[in-house]
C-alpha cells in the first residue's frame, strides 16, 4: 500500500492516470462552473467582459492543475508540506509590509494578484496531515494538540490581523476541524471551548471597529441601511424577490440596477438566485451537496489516515466556503468575506480549490495505480 | 491494530462532521425556501421599490365655457422650475443665484424650502415655481450651463379670459394646503397640484380636476434614470358648460357698476347684483356681483399685500352679493304676503283698505312712503303703487306664519341647491324663530315690519329672483342652477291660477301703468312688456323727528345710510321668459336705480 515506486514521472503512464481521475466529479465540477460563466455573464450586463471571459481562463487553468497533480503521487506532494507552509508564513509576514489593496491582502505578481491567505489553507491541510502522520496514536497527548493547534492559529491570526475575519476565521474553523477529526479528546475540546467562551470579550475588544460593526450590523441590518447593512439588505431582496422560478435570465432588476453590492465576487449566488429563482439557488445548492458525497464516497475508500485527512480538509474547505459565502448573501452570519466555489470570480481562491481536487484526484490515482 | 483503532476514530469523527455539513446544507435550502418562496412577496414589493420610482402626472383640469361656447376658464401652457436634488447640493448658493436674475416670489422660495427639507429620496425633482414670466425663463435657459441642476417642465396654468366679467361665479384655484388635506382625505398630496377654491372651480373641483396619471421610471442604485414612461394615463378633468351668457353678464356687471353708462369710469363701481334667470328652466343666464376681483392674480401667486388689501376693502369685493348677499328685500315681496292672504281668502281682489299715510298701532306709528296717502285702494292698486299702508293691514290680517309659508314656497329661506358653496339662505321669521333666537315674543308691530320686507326679514338676489320665476312661470317651484341644459322635474308649484294670475296684472301695472312705480322703466322695445315690483329698503330707522324735520335726501346722506335700490321682474308678458333680480346697495329708491337698469338689461335680452 506505501509503493513508492510511482515517486518520479513517467511519461508512458500519463493517459493511465488522467483515465483514474473521477470523472463524474470533474463534470460536477464543470457544470458548476459553468453556471459561474453564465452568471458572470449576467453580471457583465449581458457580456462576456469583463468577468466571465476571465474565469473561463482561471477555469481552464484550474482543470490543467487538477491534471497536473493526478500525475503526481501523493507522498511525493506530501514531501513539499512543510516547505509550503513556511512559504505561506513568510508571505503572510510579506503582505503586512509590502502588500498591495487596501487591506494589504494581495502580491502583486505583476501579472496577477497572489493572495497567500488562500494558500496557506492548502498548506495548513497538507501540514496537519503530515503531523498528525509523522505523530501517530498522540491525539490524547495535550501538548501534542497544543503544538497542532499552534501551527493552525500562527497563519490563522496573521490572516485575521490583516485583516480579514472572513478567510482568517475560515483557516482556524479549517485546521480545527482537522485537529477534530485526528482524534482530539473530547476534555481538551471542552476546556478549549471554555477557554474561547471567557476569552470571547477580550477578542471582541481587540477587533477592529469595521469588523465589530460588520458583526453588530449583522445582527440588526436595519442599524445602517445606507452603509454594511446595505448589502445584506438588497442581496436579500435579491433572493427574496426571485421567487420560485425568478426574474430569468440577464433580467434581474437589483444586479442589473447596481443594487447588488459586488455582484461578481462574493454576492454572485445573489444574483443567480434573483434570476433563476428557488430552483435555480437549490441547483446550485445540490451540485454542491452531490460533490460533497462525492468527497465523502473517496474518504471512506481511502484505507490511508494520511490521506483521509487530506480528502477530509479538501472537502471541508469546500464545505466552508459554501456556508460562509450562501449564509452570508442570505443573512444567516455576518457579511465576512468569502468566494463562492466555482462560480465568483475570484482568483487565488478558485486556484486553491482546484488544488484542494487535484490533491484528491492525485490521492485517488495513487491508489489506484 | 493501532491504526486500525485510529482509522475508525477517525472515521467516528468524520461521520460527526459529515452530518453537520448535511445539517448545514438542510438549513440553507430552508433559508432559501423561507425568502424565495414564502417571504417572495415581500421582497418582490421590495425590489420594486428599489427599481420603479413612481411620479404622479397631473391631469389637464377641465375647462368652462360659457352657454354659447365662450372659454371662461382654460389652461395655457407654462413652464415650471424644478431642481434635482442630491446630496452635496448647496442649495443656498443655487437660491441666490436664482435670485438675482429673476423675481422669484417668497412664498414660493419658502414652500420650496420645505419641500427641500422634507425629502426623503434623493435625485427627485422638486418643483420651484410656476410663476415666472416669459422673461424669467429666458433668462434662466440661457444661462442653463450655470444651473445643471435646475429643470424645466411643460405644466398648465389656469387662465380667466373673461378676468373679473365672472369673477365669482368661477371663482379660482389656489395651492394644495395642509388644510385641504385634513378635510377632503381623498385629495393626493402632490406638490404642485392646485385646487378649486372659490366659486365653480370649487364645486366642481372633483370633476374638473380629473383623475392622476403615474410616470414609472426605473433608476439604478445611483439614482441614474434608465428607462421612463407613462404607466397609467391621467384622465383629464370633465368641462363644464355654465348656462350664463357671456353678453349679458358682461352688460349687466357695467351697467350695474356705472348706472348709467354715461358715468365717468374713474369713479368707485356701483355695489350690488344682477340675477337673470329663465324662469321655466331655471338657467341663470347672468349672475353678477360688484364689486368684483381679478381671478387671474390666484393663478400667478396672490401677493400677501394683494390679498390684505382685497380682505380689508370695505365694499368686499371676495364677497359674491348674488349669492350670498343678504338684504332685506323690501317690497319686493309685496305679492307673496298678497298671495298669501288670496290663498287663505282673506281678501278678495275688491277688498279696499284706506291709506292715509300712516298706520298707528298702539302707540307706534308705521309710516307709508307716500307722505298724503294712497287713499282708498284694492290690492292691485296696493302692488302697483307699492303702498305700504294697505300691506300693514293685510299682514295684520293674514299674519306673519302665513306670510312665512307663501315666501319659504316661493324660494326664499329655502333649501336651494345652487351649484356654488358661497350660497347663504335668507331668512324669513317667524314667532318660533324670534322665540328661540332672540328668546323674545313676536309682536304685531314685528308682522306689520314684516309684511313690507323689512325688520327681521332677509334674502339674497337668488332667491329674490326665483321668487318671481316661480309667479311667473306659475306652474312649477323652478330651481336655480348655474348649468346649461340640465333637465330637471320640478314640483308642482299648487298656488290657485287666478290669484296668480291677479298678482301677475298687478306685477305688469307697476311698470306699464301710468301710476306705477316703474312706469318710466317699461320696456322701449315692440311687442315685449316687462312685469315687476320694486322695491327701497331702508337701512336705518327714521325717527319721528326727522320726519318731522322732512326726511333727508338720500343723496345727501352717508353712502352706509343710503336705502338699498330693489327691483325684481320678469318680460316678456304674456309668455314670460325670464325674471331679473336687480339691487343696488345703498343705491337709493328701487324705482329710480333699479328698475332702469333690469330695463336696459331685459331689453338687451329680448332683442
Amino acid at each position: 500500500m506505501f509503493s513508492y515506486n510511482n515517486k518520479f514521472y513517467k511519461p508512458d503512464s500519463i493517459l493511465k492516470k488522467l483515465l483514474k481521475i473521477d470523472w463524474l466529479l470533474l463534470f460536477l465540477v464543470l457544470i458548476v462552473c459553468i453556471i459561474g460563466i453564465g452568471a458572470l455573464y449576467s453580471a457583465g450586463d449581458g457580456s462576456l467582459n469583463p468577468w466571465a471571459i476571465n474565469h473561463i481562463y482561471k477555469i481552464i487553468l484550474g482543470f490543467l492543475i487538477i491534471f497536473i497533480l493526478s500525475q503526481f503521487n501523493i507522498n511525493f506532494i506530501m514531501n513539499f508540506s512543510v516547505v509550503l507552509y513556511v512559504f505561506c508564513i513568510l508571505c503572510l509576514i510579506y503582505v503586512i509590509y509590502f502588500g498591495v489593496g487596501d487591506v494589504k491582502r494581495w502580491i502583486n505578481l505583476k501579472y496577477f494578484f497572489f493572495q497567500p491567505s488562500e494558500l496557506a489553507k492548502i498548506s495548513i491541510i497538507l501540514l496537519l496531515a503530515k503531523f498528525f502522520t509523522y505523530y501517530p496514536n498522540n491525539s490524547k497527548n495535550f501538548l501534542y494538540n497544543i503544538f497542532a493547534i499552534f501551527l493552525v492559529l500562527t497563519p490563522g491570526f496573521l490572516v485575521v490581523n490583516q485583516p480579514d475575519l472572513g478567510t482568517g476565521s475560515m483557516l482556524i474553523l479549517l485546521g480545527f476541524a482537522i485537529i477534530f477529526v485526528n482524534g482530539l479528546s473530547w476534555n481538551i475540546i471542552f476546556s478549549i471551548v471554555l477557554v474561547s467562551l471567557i476569552s470571547l470579550p477580550i477578542i471582541w475588544q481587540n477587533l477592529l471597529e469595521y469588523q465589530k460593526y460588520r458583526i453588530l450590523v449583522f445582527l440588526n441590518p436595519e442599524l445602517d441601511t445606507l452603509g454594511k447593512g446595505y448589502q445584506i439588505i438588497q442581496s436579500k431582496i435579491a433572493i427574496g424577490s426571485g421567487g420560485m422560478f425568478g426574474k430569468g435570465f440577464l433580467t434581474g432588476s437589483q444586479s442589473r440596477l447596481d443594487f447588488l453590492p459586488e455582484k461578481h465576487t462574493d454576492f454572485v449566488f445573489t444574483l443567480i438566485s434573483e434570476e433563476m429563482g428557488f430552483v435555480g439557488s437549490m441547483l446550485v445548492l445540490i451540485l454542491y451537496f452531490v460533490i460533497n458525497l462525492i468527497l465523502i464516497k473517496e474518504f471512506l475508500k481511502e484505507e490511508n489516515v494520511t490521506n483521509k485527512i487530506l480528502i477530509f480538509g479538501v472537502s471541508f474547505l469546500i464545505f466552508l466556503y459554501i456556508f460562509f459565502n450562501i449564509g452570508m448573501v442570505t443573512g444567516l452570519i455576518p457579511v465576512v468575506g468569502a468566494p463562492l466555489p466555482f462560480i465568483s470570480n475570484g482568483g487565488t481562491s478558485l486556484i486553491t480549490i482546484f488544488i484542494g481536487l487535484g490533491i484528491i484526484q492525485s490521492i485517488r490515482v495513487s491508489r489506484n495505480v | 491494530m493501532k491504526n486500525l483503532n485510529l482509522k475508525k476514530n477517525i472515521e467516528r469523527r468524520f461521520f460527526l462532521l459529515s452530518a453537520l455539513k448535511g445539517i448545514s446544507f438542510g438549513v440553507l435550502s430552508w433559508r432559501l425556501f423561507d425568502l424565495q418562496v414564502i417571504e417572495n412577496k415581500k421582497y418582490d414589493k421590495l425590489s420594486k421599490n428599489n427599481q420603479f420610482n413612481f411620479s404622479l402626472v397631473v391631469p389637464e383640469r377641465g375647462e368652462i365655457y360659457d352657454r354659447k361656447g365662450r372659454v371662461l376658464a382654460a389652461n395655457r401652457d407654462a413652464f415650471s422650475l424644478y431642481v434635482k436634488s442630491s446630496q452635496n447640493l448647496n442649495l443656498k448658493k443655487i437660491l441666490d443665484k436664482l435670485l438675482l436674475i429673476t423675481n422669484l416670489n417668497e412664498e414660493d422660495v419658502k414652500n420650496f424650502e420645505n419641500r427641500f427639507k422634507n425629502l426623503k429620496k434623493n435625485n427627485i425633482n422638486v418643483f420651484i415655481t410656476d410663476n415666472l414670466s416669459q422673461r424669467d425663463i429666458s433668462k434662466i435657459a440661457v444661462r442653463l450651463h450655470e444651473f445643471p441642476e435646475i429643470n424645466f417642465l411643460m405644466t398648465k396654468k389656469r387662465v380667466y379670459p373673461q378676468g373679473t366679467i365672472t369673477s365669482h361665479l368661477i371663482g379660482y384655484t389656489g395651492k394644495l394646503t395642509e388644510q385641504d388635506l385634513k378635510k377632503n382625505k381623498n385629495l393626493i398630496n402632490f406638490s404642485n397640484l392646485r385646487i378649486g377654491k372659490y366659486g365653480l372651480e370649487k364645486f366642481f373641483d372633483n370633476m374638473l380636476r380629473g383623475e392622476f396619471g403615474r410616470r414609472r421610471e426605473e433608476v439604478n442604485a445611483r439614482g441614474k434614470i434608465i428607462t421612463s414612461n407613462l404607466y397609467e394615463k391621467p384622465n383629464p378633468g370633465k368641462n363644464l358648460t355654465l348656462s350664463i351668457d357671456l353678453n349679458i353678464q358682461s352688460y349687466s356687471l357695467t351697467r350695474l357698476q356705472n348706472l348709467n353708462l354715461k358715468k365717468s369710469k374713474f369713479s368707485e363701481p356701483e355695489t350690488g347684483s344682477v340675477v337673470v334667470m329663465d324662469v321655466n328652466t331655471g338657467e341663470l343666464i347672468c349672475c353678477v356681483s360688484s364689486p368684483n376681483f381679478n381671478p387671474n392674480v390666484f393663478t400667478r401667486g396672490i401677493k400677501s399685500k394683494e390679498w390684505k388689501s382685497l380682505i380689508n376693502n370695505k365694499k368686499a369685493p371676495l364677497l359674491n352679493r348674488a349669492v350670498s348677499g343678504l338684504y332685506p328685500p323690501g317690497s319686493t315681496i309685496k305679492m307673496a304676503v298678497a298671495l298669501a292672504a288670496l290663498e287663505n281668502g282673506i281678501i278678495g281682489y275688491d277688498t279696499k283698505f284706506f291709506c292715509n299715510g300712516v298706520k298707528e298701532y298702539g302707540d307706534m306709528k308705521f309710516h307709508c312712503w307716500h307722505k298724503h296717502g294712497h287713499g282708498n285702494i284694492n290690492l292691485s292698486q296696493a302692488i302697483e303703487r307699492s303702498c305700504d299702508v294697505f300691506f300693514y293691514e293685510l299682514g295684520l290680517k293674514v299674519g306673519i306664519e302665513k306670510i312665512g309659508l307663501m315666501l319659504k314656497k316661493l324660494g326664499l329661506d329655502a333649501n336651494i341647491n345652487l351649484e356654488l358653496n358661497e350660497l347663504r339662505k335668507g331668512l324669513v321669521p317667524s314667532k318660533k324663530w324670534k322665540l328661540d333666537v332672540k328668546g323674545t315674543r313676536w309682536t304685531p308691530g314685528e308682522t306689520i315690519n314684516a309684511s313690507i320686507g323689512q325688520g327681521y326679514m332677509l334674502s339674497n338676489p337668488i332667491e329674490l329672483a326665483t321668487m318671481v320665476s316661480r309667479i311667473a312661470n306659475s306652474e312649477f317651484l323652478v330651481e336655480p342652477t348655474l348649468l346649461s341644459g340640465k333637465t330637471k322635474k320640478f314640483a308642482k308649484l299648487d298656488i290657485n291660477k287666478n290669484h296668480l294670475n291677479y298678482i301677475k296684472s298687478a306685477m305688469s301695472n307697476v311698470v306699464n301703468s301710468e301710476m306705477g312705480t316703474a312706469y318710466k322703466s317699461r320696456l322701449k322695445i315692440k311687442n315685449f312688456k316687462m312685469a315687476g315690483k320694486t322695491g327701497t329698503v331702508q337701512v336705518v330707522r327714521i325717527s319721528e323727528d326727522e320726519r318731522e324735520k322732512g326726511i333727508i335726501k338720500n343723496k345727501d346722506r352717508e353712502w352706509k345710510k343710503r336705502d338699498h335700490a330693489l327691483f325684481v321682474g320678469y318680460a316678456p308678458l304674456e309668455k314670460p321668459k325670464y325674471s331679473i333680480c336687480v339691487i343696488v346697495e345703498h343705491g337709493g329708491s328701487g324705482s329710480t336705480i333699479a328698475a332702469p337698469i333690469a330695463k336696459d338689461i331685459m331689453e338687451k335680452l329680448l332683442v
